[in-house]
C-alpha cells in the first residue's frame, strides 16, 4: 500500500510538473500573435524581458513596471520591407489590477473595444485606447502596448487587428475592487471623474499622476494598492476639482504607520491628531496652501482628500467615502 | 544633534520655497515674464523652420543645415558657422558629442549636421567622437557638445539638457526619484566641469508627456533648436515649451508631474546657470506658429 501511495504521488509530482511547465511555454509561444499582419512580419519568437533584464530594455521606464506586480514582457517587432515597424509589447503582470493600473495612468485616446460591447459606455471605463499609432490595451493580467512607428491607415488596421488577436478568447477580468468603493457623486454637487481614477502600488506612479512627494511618504509597497481620483464640482462656473486618495494596506498597523509618516512628512507644522483607535472623531482636517487636506484611517484603509475649497466639502468627501467603503464591505 | 532630512513635498512648491520656475511647472502658476528686451544674463536662440520636417516627419537636412548655421551666428555672434565653432572650440580640441539615445533620441541627422560643421570649420574629423555613454567618454574630450532631444521624463519631469550627462556618472540609477535634483552634480564632475562649449537642443519632434515610453499622442512638429552656452537656461526654457504646449492640449494648466527640481537646484545649487527667466534673453528666429515662449 506504501508502494503505491509513493508511485501515486511521484505520478501527480511528474505531471504537475509537466502542465506548470506546458503553462509557462503556453503563455511563452507566440501562437497568439499571426505570423503576418498586412505587410509585416513577425519574428520566430520574442524577446524575452524580465525583472533582471528590463533596465537594459527601456532604462529607467522599468521602474514603472517594477511598481506594479510584474512578472515578464515579450516584444515582437514586426518588421516590413516598405513600411516602418509596429513594434508589439505584451506586459504579463501577476494580477489583472495590475494590468489594469497601467492602462489607468492615462484614459487619453480613442476607445477601442474587441469584445463586441460598445467601445463608450458611461458605466464602464474603456479596456483600450488607440491614438496617433499607439494602442494600449487591458486584458485580464495582460497590458499590450502596439505602437505603429509611422501611422497610415493601413498601420492602424494592423495594429487593431493585433490588438483583437492578442485579446481573443482571454478573461474578461473586472475593475480593481478599490474603485468600486469610490462615491460616484457626494453631496454638494462633487462629482467623481472616471477618466481621472488612476490604479497604483508605488509612489512614483502617483507622482506621475498627481506629484505629492519625490519621497515615499505613504509607505507604498506591492503588497498596498491605492487608487487616487479626482472629484469636480460639477455646479461651479469654473471647474473646482479636488484629488481623492484611497490606499489599502496589508492590515491596520501598516495603514496607521504610513498615515503617520505622511503627516510628518506632509503636515509637519500641524497638530497630530491621529489615533489608532478606529473611531467617528479621528477625521483629520487641516487648511494649508492650496485649500482644505484630511485624512482618515477606517481599518487596514488610509484614506486622504486634497485641495478642497472648504473645511465641509473635505468632510463630506471623505465621509461619504468611508460610508461606500464600509457599504461595499458589508455586501 | 540629529540631523533630520528633509522631504521635499506638493507643498514647498505651493509655498515658492522652492522658486517660481518650479512652481510654474508644478502648479501651472503665471511664468515669470522674460524681457527680451531686457539685457539678460544668458542667451538662449530658438531658431524654427517650418520645412524642417516632412509630412512623415523626416528631416528636410537642407532646412536642418540652414536652421544650425543661424544657430550658431545667433549664439556666438560670429558671421558664419567656422568663426562660430572657433570662438567655441579649439582646434585641437577632443571633441565629445553627446546625444540622447533612448526614449526620444536625437535625431541622427541633428548629429550629423553638427560633426559636417565641424569638420568645414577645420577641426579633425578623428577629434571628433560619440560621447555618450560612461565616464571614459569626457574623461577622453576637452570639449564637449550636448546635443539632447527635447522630452519631459516621468521620473524627473525634464529629461532634456541636464539629464544627457546622466551616464557620465557612471551610476545613472543614483540620479533618479528624489535624487533627480542631483543631476546638476555630474555637471560638476572634475572630468566634465568646464568642458561644455555648446548645447543644442533637437526641438524637431519633441515629446511632452507620457513617460515612460514614447506616446506618438504627445510628440509634435515643433521644428526648432533651441541653443544657448548656459545649460540651465536652455534646460528652463525648454521647461517653459513643454509646459506651455501640455497646458494647450488639455486647455488648461498640465503641470509637469513629477517637478523638474534638478533645474532650479542646477541654478542655486551647483551654480550651473540660471533658472531665472527674467534673467534670460531668448532670440526667436524664423517660424512663429504655436513658439510657445
Amino acid at each position: 500500500m506504501k508502494c503505491f501511495l509513493k508511485i501515486v504521488l511521484i505520478c501527480l509530482t511528474i505531471v504537475m510538473a509537466f502542465a506548470t511547465h506546458e503553462g509557462v511555454d503556453a503563455q511563452m509561444k507566440p501562437n497568439y500573435l499571426p505570423r503576418t499582419i498586412g505587410a509585416w512580419t513577425r519574428p520566430e519568437s520574442p524577446e524575452i524581458i524580465n525583472s533582471d533584464n528590463i533596465f537594459k530594455y527601456m532604462n529607467g521606464a522599468g521602474e514603472l513596471y517594477l511598481g506594479y506586480r510584474f512578472d515578464h514582457l515579450e516584444v515582437f517587432d514586426y518588421t516590413s520591407e516598405n513600411q516602418e515597424n509596429i513594434l508589439v509589447e505584451l506586459y504579463f503582470m501577476e494580477t489583472s489590477d495590475d494590468a489594469f493600473g497601467l492602462l489607468s495612468l492615462d484614459w487619453g485616446g480613442e476607445p477601442v473595444s474587441f469584445d463586441g460591447l460598445p467601445a463608450k459606455s458611461s458605466d464602464r471605463l474603456p479596456k483600450a485606447l488607440y491614438g496617433a499609432g499607439l494602442l494600449r490595451v487591458w486584458s485580464d493580467n495582460l497590458y499590450i502596448r502596439i505602437m505603429a512607428s509611422h501611422e497610415t491607415p493601413a498601420s492602424k488596421q494592423a495594429v487593431l487587428d493585433l490588438g483583437k488577436a492578442v485579446t481573443a478568447d482571454r478573461k474578461n477580468s473586472p475593475e480593481p475592487e478599490l474603485l468600486k468603493f469610490l462615491a460616484p457623486d457626494v453631496d454638494s454637487g462633487w462629482k467623481l471623474r472616471r477618466d481621472r481614477q488612476s490604479f497604483f502600488r508605488s509612489h512614483l506612479a502617483l507622482n506621475s499622476v498627481y506629484y505629492l512627494s519625490h519621497a515615499n511618504i505613504l509607505d507604498f509597497d506591492l503588497s498596498a494598492e491605492a487608487v487616487i481620483a479626482s472629484y469636480e464640482q460639477v455646479a461651479a462656473k469654473e471647474p473646482i476639482r479636488s484629488q481623492f486618495l484611497l490606499v489599502k494596506y496589508e492590515n491596520r498597523a501598516r495603514a496607521f504607520k504610513a498615515l503617520n509618516h505622511f503627516h510628518d512628512a506632509y503636515l509637519p507644522d500641524h497638530k497630530k491628531e491621529i489615533i489608532e483607535d478606529s473611531s467617528a472623531k479621528n477625521l483629520s482636517l487641516f487648511k494649508i496652501e492650496d485649500g482644505w487636506t484630511g485624512y482618515k484611517l477606517i481599518d487596514n484603509y488610509a484614506v486622504i482628500v486634497f485641495k478642497c475649497p472648504d473645511r465641509k466639502s473635505a468632510r463630506t468627501i471623505i465621509n461619504k467615502n468611508e460610508v461606500n467603503l464600509e457599504g461595499n464591505h458589508k455586501r | 544633534m540629529q540631523n533630520k532630512k528633509t522631504v521635499i513635498t506638493r507643498r514647498d512648491f505651493m509655498r515658492g520655497t522652492l522658486g517660481a520656475t518650479i512652481g510654474a511647472s508644478v502648479l501651472g502658476f503665471n511664468w515669470p515674464v522674460s524681457e527680451a528686451k531686457a539685457a539678460g544674463s544668458s542667451l538662449v536662440t530658438v531658431v524654427r523652420d517650418k520645412s524642417a520636417l516632412d509630412a512623415s516627419n523626416k528631416v528636410n537636412s537642407k532646412a536642418l543645415n540652414k536652421m544650425l548655421e543661424l544657430t550658431l551666428s545667433k549664439v556666438t555672434g560670429k558671421n558664419n558657422p567656422k568663426e562660430a565653432w572657433l570662438s567655441l572650440v579649439k582646434p585641437d580640441d577632443v571633441i565629445g558629442l553627446v546625444p540622447t539615445d533612448h526614449l526620444n533620441q536625437t535625431h541622427d541627422e541633428v548629429v550629423t549636421a553638427v560633426k559636417s560643421s565641424l569638420v568645414n570649420a577645420g577641426i579633425p574629423k578623428d577629434k571628433i567622437i560619440d560621447a555618450q555613454g560612461g565616464p571614459r567618454y569626457p574623461e577622453k574630450c576637452t570639449a564637449l557638445i550636448a546635443l539632447p532631444a527635447l522630452k519631459a521624463h516621468w521620473l524627473t519631469g525634464i529629461g532634456t539638457v541636464l539629464k544627457d550627462y546622466i551616464m557620465f556618472s557612471g551610476s545613472p540609477d543614483s540620479y533618479h526619484k528624489g535624487n533627480s535634483a542631483k543631476l546638476g552634480e555630474i555637471w560638476n564632475l572634475p572630468f566634465v566641469k568646464g568642458k561644455t562649449k555648446l548645447v543644442l537642443v533637437d526641438s524637431l519632434y519633441p515629446l511632452c508627456d507620457k513617460g515612460p515610453q514614447p506616446d506618438p499622442r504627445y510628440q509634435w512638429a515643433y521644428n526648432g533648436l533651441v541653443a544657448g552656452t548656459d545649460p540651465v537656461a536652455v534646460e528652463t526654457v525648454c521647461v517653459k515649451i513643454i509646459t506651455e504646449k501640455r497646458k494647450a492640449l488639455r486647455g488648461e494648466p498640465w503641470p509637469l508631474s513629477p517637478p523638474p527640481i534638478c533645474v532650479e537646484a542646477a541654478d542655486k545649487v551647483y551654480g550651473l546657470g540660471t533658472s531665472k527667466m527674467e534673467e534670460i534673453k531668448i532670440e526667436h528666429y524664423g517660424w512663429e506658429k504655436e513658439l510657445l515662449l
